[in-house]
C-alpha cells in the first residue's frame, strides 16, 4: 500500500490546483496534487489538428471512460453528455480554453440585491436559488490584478479607477491598473463586429484573454494562428496553468504532481477530520493513500460533487460537507445562442487569430441595461468569432446551420459552405442563467465510469420563463448587430433542448451562512475545517461572463487565507 | 507514382487485389504520403479510381457493399462538381472506414446495422439498394432519414443514422489528410482554407481577401499547389 503524507493535498491540478500548488509552495507548504491525466508540455501542441483536439476532444475527459450523464428532469431518462468541456490533463480547463478572462461586475455578486434594490423582489423569479456572493467585488480586485499580472492577460482597460476608457470595456468595475499586455491586434471578425455595434451606439472591444500579446515572463507573444479552443498553445502564449503556476510550483522545491491519478475518496476520522485522499493509480490499483493535513479539492464541478458524495461516512452519511443539503445542488450553465452574417462583398477569414469570443459588447450582460418590463433579470456577453469558437472547416461546418432555405447537405449546402466559410462571422450571446435548487448533479444509478465509480448525473433545463425570454432578447440583438454589419445573409440557429451549455458551475456553492452553502467564500466547508473544495462550483450565481479569471482570483485570495491565517491556526477562517 | 500508392489505391479499389493490399498492409497507412505528390498524379489516381470503382471498394473495416454505399451516401451529403470536389474527390470513404478500424471502432456495428436497414428500406420502398439507385432516388431517401420518415428503423434510428454520416463525412472532407479523407486537401481547397498555418500578421488579419499568403499546410508537410 502506497502511502504518503504531506502538509497539503489537491485534487486536480487545473485552474484552483495549479495557483495553490505555487502560492502555498512558496510560503513553505509540502504539497502533492493529484492529477487524473498527463502533464504534456508545449512541445506536445505542435500537431494543430483539427480533429483530434476540436472535433474529438483529444484534451477533454473521453465521455466513454469518463461518463456524464444528463436529464432534463427527474421524470425522464438520463442520456450520456457527448461532449464534456472541461479538461483532462495538468493545467486542466486552462490548457484547452479560449483563454477569455473576465472579471466579474459589481453587480455580479449581489444579484438578489441588485435585483430586489432595482426592480423589487417580484423581479426574482420565485422558484431561482439566487443569493449575493459572500465576496464582494471590492474585496476580489487586488485578486483579479494578481492574476492578470501574474498569469498574463491581455486587454484594455474600460474603468481605470473610476474614469471610463472607450475602446476598452465601460462597463467593468473599476480597477486600480490597466492590464499588464495590450489588447491583442483585431481580425476581420472584429472590425466588422466593432463597425457594427458603434453605428448601433453600443461599446465593442477586445474581449480580454489570457494569451499574451507581447512577450511576458520568458513566453513569446501570440503568433494568432487561430488554434486556441479546444487546442493546447504551440508556442506557450496562451497563459495556462500548464506554463504558468505549474512551472512556479516546481520552482518551489514543495510541490509533487502526482499524474494518471484518479482519487475516489476523502478519507475522514471519527472526529470528522479529513486525513487525506485515496486513489487510482495509472495501473487501476486501488491502494494508494496520501495522507494530509489539509486536503483540497478542485476538480471540475461533475467530480466535486461526485467525490464528496462518494466519500460519505456514518458521520457524514449524505456526503462530506454536506449537513446544509445543498451539495450538488444549484447548478448553472452557460448557454451560447447563436446568430451568423455571412457576407458577399468581403472576406472575414474567421480561421485567423485568437479564436474564441474575440470581440465584445458588454451592453446587455448583467445588470448593465433597464430590464423593467422585460420580463426577465440579467443578461448576457456578447461577442463574435467563429462558429464553434474556433475557425477551422470542421468546427464551422458542425457549428453553423445553414441559413432557412438552404438545406443541411448536398449542392445546396457545398456551394453555401464553401462560399461562406472565409466570408462569415459568428455572434454568440453568453447568457447568465439564474440558479434553482432542483437543478442537480447526484450519482448516476445505471452508470459507471470506467474506474466502476457511479457516473455524475445531471438534473437540468434551461428552458425557464425568466431564461427563455432572455435567450428571445439576446437573439433579437444578435440579429441586429448581423444586419448592421451590412451581411447578405443573417440568421440565427434555433436553441434545441434543455442540455447543458458551457462553463458549469455551482453544486458546493459559497454563501454567507452554513444553513444555505457548502462552504464560505474561501472555499473551505462550513462543515470540515481542513477541507476546502474549490472552483466554479462554487459560484452562488453564474455572471454572463466566463469563469476561469474569478475562479483564479478566489484562489489567490485562499491561499492568501491559508497562509497567512490557517497555517497559524488551523480552524475556521469564518 | 510509387508502388506504395498503388497497392494502397488498389487496396481501396477492388476486392479482386485485396490479398495484395493486405499483405503489404497499405490498406492500414492513410493517405498522409500522397500529399507530397504532385496534384496532378493524384487527380489522375482519383479518377482511376472512380472508373474502376462502380461502388465496390474494400478496406480495413466495411466489407465491398458496406463500402459502396458509404461511398454513394457521402458522395450525395457532398456531391462533386466540376472545380468542387466532392466526398469521392475527397475519398471520404477512406477516411470513414480507417476511423471504422481505430477511433471509432465501437461504431462499426452502428453502421453495419445502419446500412443493412438503409438497404432495407431501400429494396422495400424502390426494389434496389442504395448504392444502385439513381442519385435523384438516393437523395430522395437521405430526406426520408434526415426527417425521420423512412420506415423499418430500429437502431439506428434514420436521424441518428443520417447525422452520422453528415458528421463523418464533414470529418472526411476536412480533417488534415492523415486520416485517410481530404484527399490532396481537397476539402481544404473547396472552402478555401489554408491549413495549420503557424503564424498570421496583422496585415494578413487586415485584409478583406481571400488569403494569399502562403501554402496549404498539413500535419505532413505542406502541399505542392494552393488553391486556384
Amino acid at each position: 500500500m502506497a502511502t504518503e503524507k504531506t502538509d497539503v493535498v489537491i485534487v486536480g491540478a487545473g485552474a484552483v490546483g495549479g495557483v495553490l500548488a505555487a502560492e502555498l509552495g512558496k510560503a513553505g507548504m509540502k504539497v502533492i496534487a493529484l492529477e487524473r491525466g498527463p502533464r504534456l508540455r508545449t512541445e506536445d501542441f505542435a500537431p494543430q489538428d483539427e480533429l483530434r483536439y476540436f472535433q474529438r476532444q483529444d484534451l477533454r475527459p473521453d465521455p466513454k471512460r469518463q461518463p456524464v450523464t444528463w436529464r432534463p428532469n427527474t421524470g425522464a431518462r438520463a442520456t450520456l453528455i457527448q461532449s464534456l468541456s472541461y479538461g483532462n490533463q495538468a493545467g486542466g480547463g486552462t490548457v484547452h480554453y479560449g483563454s477569455v478572462s473576465w472579471r466579474f461586475h459589481e453587480d455580479d455578486f449581489r444579484v438578489r440585491s441588485q435585483t430586489i434594490e432595482r426592480y423589487g423582489a417580484a423581479a426574482i423569479p420565485e422558484d431561482s436559488s439566487v443569493i449575493d456572493w459572500p465576496v464582494s467585488y471590492t474585496e476580489l480586485e487586488p485578486y483579479y490584478d494578481r492574476a492578470e499580472y501574474d498569469l498574463g492577460v491581455s486587454g484594455k482597460a474600460g474603468n481605470l479607477q473610476g474614469k471610463k476608457i472607450e475602446g476598452g470595456n465601460v462597463f467593468e468595475a473599476p480597477r486600480k491598473r490597466d492590464y499588464p499586455n495590450p489588447a491583442l491586434h483585431m481580425d476581420q471578425v472584429g472590425v466588422n463586429f466593432e463597425a457594427a455595434a458603434k453605428k448601433l451606439g453600443y461599446h465593442p472591444f477586445s474581449t480580454p484573454r489570457a494569451i499574451v500579446s507581447q512577450p511576458y515572463n520568458g513566453r513569446p507573444a501570440c503568433s494568432y494562428c487561430g488554434f486556441c479552443q479546444g487546442f493546447g498553445c504551440h508556442v506557450g502564449a496562451k497563459s495556462s496553468i500548464l506554463v504558468t503556476k505549474l512551472v512556479d510550483a516546481d520552482k518551489t522545491g514543495n510541490f509533487k504532481l502526482i499524474t494518471g491519478a484518479m482519487c475516489y475518496r476523502v478519507n475522514t476520522d471519527n472526529s470528522g477530520r479529513a486525513t487525506g485522499v485515496s486513489y487510482y493509480g495509472p495501473d487501476g490499483s486501488s491502494d494508494n493513500t496520501i495522507e494530509a493535513d489539509l486536503v483540497v479539492v478542485a476538480p471540475f464541478i461533475y467530480d466535486a460533487v461526485r467525490l464528496l458524495l462518494l466519500s460519505k461516512t456514518d458521520r457524514f452519511p449524505n456526503g462530506l460537507a454536506n449537513s446544509s443539503g445543498h451539495l450538488g445542488r444549484h447548478i448553472m450553465s452557460h448557454l451560447g445562442t447563436r446568430g451568423f452574417a455571412a457576407f458577399d462583398d468581403r472576406h472575414i477569414n474567421v480561421y485567423m487569430g485568437p479564436s474564441a469570443q474575440k470581440h465584445t459588447i458588454d451592453d446587455f450582460n448583467a445588470d448593465n441595461f433597464d430590464h423593467k418590463d422585460l420580463g426577465f433579470i440579467r443578461g448576457a456577453q456578447i461577442s463574435a468569432g467563429p462558429a464553434g469558437l474556433e475557425g477551422g472547416p470542421i468546427a464551422s461546418a458542425m457549428n453553423m446551420p445553414p441559413p432557412p432555405g438552404v438545406p443541411r447537405w448536398g449542392a445546396g449546402y457545398r456551394d453555401f459552405f464553401s462560399k461562406y466559410y472565409t466570408r462569415y462571422l459568428a455572434l454568440t450571446g453568453q447568457t447568465e442563467n439564474l440558479p434553482y435548487a432542483d437543478q442537480v448533479i447526484d450519482l448516476d444509478p445505471n452508470v459507471r465510469d470506467a474506474w466502476g465509480m457511479p457516473a455524475p448525473r445531471m438534473t437540468y433545463d434551461w428552458r425557464r420563463p425568466n431564461e427563455v425570454k432572455r435567450v428571445q432578447f439576446i437573439n433579437n440583438k444578435l440579429l441586429e448587430i448581423g444586419r448592421a454589419t451590412g451581411a447578405a445573409h443573417v440568421w440565427t440557429a434555433p436553441t434545441g433542448p434543455g442540455a447543458p451549455g458551457s462553463h458549469h458551475q455551482g453544486g458546493v456553492r459559497m454563501g454567507h451562512n452554513p444553513r444555505d452553502s457548502v462552504v464560505n467564500k474561501y472555499g473551505q466547508t462550513w462543515d470540515i475545517p481542513n477541507l476546502f473544495v474549490m472552483g466554479s462550483a462554487n459560484f452562488p450565481t453564474s455572471a454572463g461572463f466566463n469563469p476561469t479569471l474569478t475562479i483564479q482570483a478566489l484562489s489567490y485570495m485562499t491561499a492568501d487565507a491559508i497562509v497567512n491565517k490557517y497555517k497559524k491556526n488551523p480552524g475556521k477562517l469564518i | 507514382m510509387s508502388k506504395h500508392d498503388e497497392a494502397r489505391r488498389a487496396f481501396l479499389v477492388g476486392a479482386a487485389v485485396v490479398g495484395a493490399g493486405a499483405a503489404t498492409g497499405a490498406g492500414l497507412v492513410p493517405d498522409a504520403l500522397a500529399q507530397q505528390q504532385p496534384a496532378a498524379t493524384n487527380t489522375a489516381a482519383t479518377g482511376h479510381d472512380h472508373a474502376a470503382a462502380s461502388g465496390s471498394g474494400y478496406g480495413a473495416a466495411l466489407n465491398v457493399d458496406e463500402s459502396a454505399t458509404i461511398k454513394a451516401f457521402a458522395e450525395r451529403l457532398m456531391p462533386g462538381a466540376p472545380g468542387k470536389p466532392g466526398a469521392t474527390d475527397a475519398n471520404v470513404l477512406n477516411y470513414i472506414d480507417l476511423a471504422l478500424a481505430g477511433a471509432y471502432s465501437d461504431q462499426l456495428d452502428f453502421y453495419r446495422r445502419g446500412i443493412a436497414q438503409l438497404d432495407a428500406y431501400c429494396q422495400a420502398t424502390f426494389k434496389e439498394s442504395f448504392a444502385k439507385l439513381p442519385t435523384a432516388r438516393q437523395d430522395e431517401v437521405i430526406t426520408a432519414l434526415e426527417q425521420g420518415k423512412a420506415t423499418g428503423f430500429t437502431y439506428p434510428t434514420p436521424q441518428a443514422f443520417f447525422n452520422t454520416l453528415r458528421t463523418h463525412t464533414i470529418e472526411g472532407m476536412f480533417a488534415d489528410p492523415v486520416y485517410g479523407g481530404n484527399k490532396d486537401f481537397a476539402g481544404w481547397r473547396l472552402v478555401g482554407f489554408p491549413g495549420a498555418h503557424p503564424a498570421f500578421t496583422p496585415a494578413d488579419m487586415a485584409s478583406k481577401e481571400a488569403f494569399a499568403g502562403g501554402v496549404l499546410i498539413g500535419l505532413q508537410g505542406q502541399a505542392p499547389t494552393r488553391r486556384t
